[in-house]
């Protein structure tokens, strides 16, 4: 076996050990068509990979097998896992097909030398905050903002938004599952909110309304932004290769609405989604107690810290991620990242919803770049993801 | 004219090209096609009459009929006409753009000069990087500090953003004509080479000017080259998926959302197999019209003794 997890850490796309064939993919995409594929033919690889906003989807199929008890006991039980990483693994406790194998909070990474230059002692805790402190930082004569955006990543900007929709006490989908909440008055000052950043704030390069993930952190990592929000732990290699080595730290995201003091009774604290990977199993699979003793291995406490030392996810172990920020300071905000993150809404329909706020986001860049946005262009746009969304959880429910 | 009677139809001969011809040897091609385009195209169209989603995926065949429901869909709600508009309009423009440059540069490399061999190759390049790699290398082209804009910074021009909203089109429109043109280039050489060179001389000896040689003795002689080129081009700007998807991202600004992406967005991101079925089925009966036209038009698919 564990030359079969030796094989896991080779580079190449496929490799046999003993009776385990592990397959990696290129793209996101080329997994999830596996996957499809998979689910229609019956057969292909008795374990996959999913990703936690992906597994309500692979839930829906129908196409991977629920954990009895039984279950959970043999790969050590539910309480070998941080609690929040049980968030993704089904709609409820008895119906779970994912096992929490790897972590991915968002954080905020912030240049330490600029906020002790600029004379602020910790980083902000509201988004109020952030925007003081991020006025603070901006000198753009200097080509030098507060903060990093990435309105044309496909990913990160339905992140703040859905945060900043939580902390109001909105939704994007109704915790019954069966509304979808984009044309609420939350989800709108949420995603105008996140627009005034640039548009009214000017915390970020005007630039920025074209950039992707990859051009946040190399504006951080260059010092020319003082404040890297919607990071993993995974940007530690590319920031330790960088002059900012030793020069930065990692801390939760907001948790408080901008123009709030404190969320409203009941509003999630959404420092991050619960985001990283699950292990499931599909239904086709003739071993199911093999597949069982790998993902028990997969989540063990030294497999998950080799895990982390060779791609960089953090461990849903709680003693390996207990381990783990012990021995590395700049890891041990993702714990508390962890326990007050929120899990998104486990329905199959989620992909519209998501993909319906970032549309939102982008066909609204020329008017970012323009410097000014039309709040009601903006509610017309998810007036329409909603409709999408909500026809989608329809469909769900019927 | 009467018909002949009908026994003398039935033994009429076969065209003496016809006769022993090992028409066997398509079977290989055959049962490939077969298997590789009418079977998946023919499961295409049954899955675009299904209820096809996340939710029926693993009954497959057996996820509800909903007739032509999905049709209905994509054309009021998907965003189809919008679509297939954007497409039209990129295949068309990029065509029309790539095929006097194509033709300017097989007419330049046609006749002999020293370094001819090296121009040709470098012609070919664009052509032969992979599309993926040229959308990656012209998304930073366009980047607001990319190349693209550091060129037009020393002219004194704000290039702002190139890949969102309307110019998100035009950058894919420049970046398709880029990689694309060559083609053209490719089926005008091919062309122009099979011109006996006594027809250049028999022009020089009417007096000809360059430009009549060109006008009246080398595009007829390449007429079916060309129109070949021209028919093949638009398809393949229209079927475009890679460059778009990669350059833009997705989902795509609405400017720039072609049909090859809008049906990958609706059948792989929000999972709706059936619809997006439906989508690409409507695609390909509009390929199939312009195609057929096209071919008839210029005679490419004339049979054996047809004019």
């Amino acid at each position: 076996m564990k030359e079969t997890i030796g094989c896991h850490l080779l580079p190449s796309s496929r490799c046999r050990c003993s009776n385990l064939t592990i397959e990696t993919y290129a793209s996101a995409a080329d997994e999830t068509t596996k996957i499809q594929s998979s689910v229609v033919a019956g057969s292909g690889p008795d374990i996959h990979n999913l990703g936690t906003t992906f597994t309500p989807v692979a839930y829906a199929t129908q196409g991977f097998l629920t954990l009895s008890e039984d279950d959970w006991t043999k790969i050590g039980g539910r309480e070998r896992f941080l609690p929040q990483t049980l968030g993704m693994s089904g709609p409820d406790e008895a119906n779970q097909i994912g096992v929490p194998a790897a972590m991915r909070p968002f954080g905020l990474a912030y240049n330490t030398d600029m906020f002790t230059a600029a004379g602020i002692a910790s980083p902000p805790t509201t988004w109020d905050d952030f925007v003081t402190d991020a006025t603070k930082l901006t000198n753009s004569a200097a080509g030098v903002y507060g903060t990093t955006l990435d309105f044309s990543d496909p990913f990160d900007p339905w992140k703040f938004i859905w945060a900043m929709t939580e902390q109001q006490g909105g939704y994007f989908v109704s915790p019954d599952l069966k509304t979808a909440g984009l044309n609420s008055d939350q989800t709108l000052s949420a995603t105008t909110g996140y627009f005034d950043l640039l548009t009214e704030y000017h915390l970020a390069d005007p630039a920025s309304v074209g950039w992707k993930s990859g051009d946040a952190i190399a504006a951080f990592s260059q010092g020319k932004a003082a404040m890297y929000p919607m990071v993993t732990a995974q940007a530690i290699p590319t920031l330790d290769k960088s002059p900012l080595k030793g020069h930065y730290a990692f801390a939760s995201l907001l948790t408080v609405a901008l123009g709030m003091t404190e969320r409203p009774a009941g509003a999630e604290p959404a420092a991050s989604i619960v985001s990283g990977d699950n292990i499931a199993i599909a239904s086709y699979t003739k071993d199911k107690d093999l597949a069982l003793q790998f993902i028990d291995l997969m989540t063990s406490t030294d497999q998950q810290l080799a895990n982390y030392q060779a791609f960089g996810n953090l461990p849903t172990n709680q003693d390996a991620m207990n381990q783990l920020s012990a021995q590395n300071a700049l890891l041990a905000p993702f714990l508390e990242i962890e326990s007050n993150s929120t899990p998104t809404a486990f329905t199959g329909a989620w992909a519209d919803v998501q993909n319906g706020v970032t549309n939102v986001v982008t066909q609204s860049q020329p008017s970012l770049a323009s410097g000014s946005y039309d709040t009601g262009a903006v509610k017309a746009l998810l007036d329409t993801a909603n409709s999408s969304g909500q026809s989608a959880l329809d469909r769900a429910n019927k | 004219m009467p018909l002949p009677p009908a026994d003398k139809l039935r033994r009429a001969p076969r065209p003496t090209s016809s006769r022993g011809r090992p028409l066997w040897l398509m079977w290989p091609n055959l049962i490939l096609l077969t298997a590789v385009i009418v079977i998946p195209f023919l499961i295409g169209v049954y899955i675009s009459f299904l209820d096809l989603d996340q939710y029926t995926l693993r009954k497959f065949f057996k996820a509800p009929f909903v007739g032509f429901q999905n049709y209905v869909e994509a054309f009021t709600s998907a965003g189809l006409l919008h679509s297939i508009w954007i497409s039209l309009a990129f295949s068309i423009l990029t065509t029309l753009v790539c095929t006097p440059i194509g033709l300017l540069a097989a007419m330049a490399v046609n006749t002999a000069f020293r370094g001819r061999f090296l121009v040709r190759s470098l012609f070919l390049v664009p052509y032969v990087i992979p599309s993926f790699v040229t959308a990656t290398v012209w998304r930073f082209i366009f980047q607001p500090n990319g190349a693209a804009n550091s060129l037009l910074d020393t002219f004194g021009i704000d290039g702002g953003q190139w890949l969102i909203g309307d110019r998100a089109f035009w950058a894919l429109v420049i970046v398709d004509i880029w990689a694309a043109w060559p083609f053209i280039y490719m089926m005008t050489i091919a062309g122009l080479q099979s011109i006996p060179n006594e027809m250049y001389e028999a022009a020089d000896l009417d007096g000809a000017t360059w430009v009549k040689k060109i006008r009246y003795v080398a595009l007829p002689q390449i007429r079916g080259q060309l129109l070949l080129g021209l028919l093949l081009s638009t398809l393949a700007h229209f079927n475009n998926f890679t460059l778009p998807y990669v350059l833009l991202g997705s989902p795509a600004p609405q400017p720039a959302l072609t049909l090859p992406v809008n049906v990958y967005q609706t059948s792989f991101q929000v999972f709706r197999f059936g619809l997006g079925a439906a989508m690409a089925v409507i695609s390909l009966i509009l390929m199939i019209i312009p195609a057929v036209i096209y071919l008839r038009a210029s005679k490419l698919t004339a049979a054996v003794g047809e004019d």
